[in-house]
């Protein structure tokens, strides 16, 4: 095992990353010395920490309204993931209940088919996500990853 | 798990007065958190303990409180802008 290596696993080990973020750069990794192998077969020793920060960590919202209004939130990204684990860690009955809720005000999503593991993955979709929305009243609304 | 937030960084700005620019202390309610936190526990874990002999089928109790606290642990780095003709708000969780 490289250094590189190590130091992702590590890093997925203390919950920095995720297991997809990992696989990712694991992947990066593999590509960067598939290109700069020497014929004698060794690994480049490349610093991962370029590819770690070009990961997004925060989820940006912002919101211009035509009356002036303006609001901007910036929200880390491991607050999205452990807000979303900590969704799939509710109570049963709590969550039904919730549920009902955001029916009731149009929003029909059902957290009980939340498992845990689809998390990882549904942050990593956060990464290519970008909601644009332009209202006719000339509000503007977007929502995005960096 | 992050450093959990420190200090609350508050500015109000309006035209015409003062900037009003707070840092609240949030690590002073460590300690309050900390006692608070370890009565919760000893309570979810007997409560835990009787609805896992009870048979019931949701019993982590424990866990979403431990995961409660690593939510606000993440916290740190949340940044809440508010401005509209009158009043700038800007809140950042430091």
């Amino acid at each position: 095992m490289t250094e590189d290596r190590s130091r992702i696993l590590d890093l997925l080990a203390g919950g920095k990353i995720t297991a997809e973020e990992a696989e990712r750069l694991l992947d990066a990794l593999d590509t960067h010395a598939g290109a700069a192998t020497s014929p004698t077969g060794s690994a480049i020793k490349g610093d991962p920490e370029p590819l770690i920060a070009a990961l997004p960590k925060y989820l940006y919202v912002k919101v211009l309204a035509a009356n002036g209004d303006n609001v901007d939130v910036k929200i880390p990204i491991v607050l999205v993931r452990s807000g979303l684990k900590l969704t799939s860690l509710i109570p049963p009955l709590a969550m039904d209940k919730i549920n009902d809720t955001m029916s009731e005000h149009g929003m029909s999503v059902d957290f009980n088919n939340f498992k845990p593991e689809d998390i990882d993955e549904l942050i990593g979709g956060l990464r290519d996500m970008e909601v644009n929305v332009d209202a006719k009243n000339g509000d503007t609304v977007r929502v995005y990853c960096a | 798990m992050n450093v959990p937030p420190l200090v609350l960084d508050l500015k109000v700005v309006r035209p015409e007065r003062r900037l009003v620019h707070l840092w609240l202390p949030l690590f002073l309610l460590w300690p309050l958190a900390l006692a608070l936190g370890v009565l919760a526990l000893a309570l979810t874990i007997v409560v835990d303990g009787v609805l896992l002999l009870l048979g019931r089928r949701f019993h982590h109790y424990t866990v979403l409180l431990v995961h409660s606290f690593a939510v606000i642990g993440e916290t740190r780095g949340m940044v809440i802008r508010f401005s509209n003709q009158k009043t700038a708000v800007d809140m950042t969780v430091q």
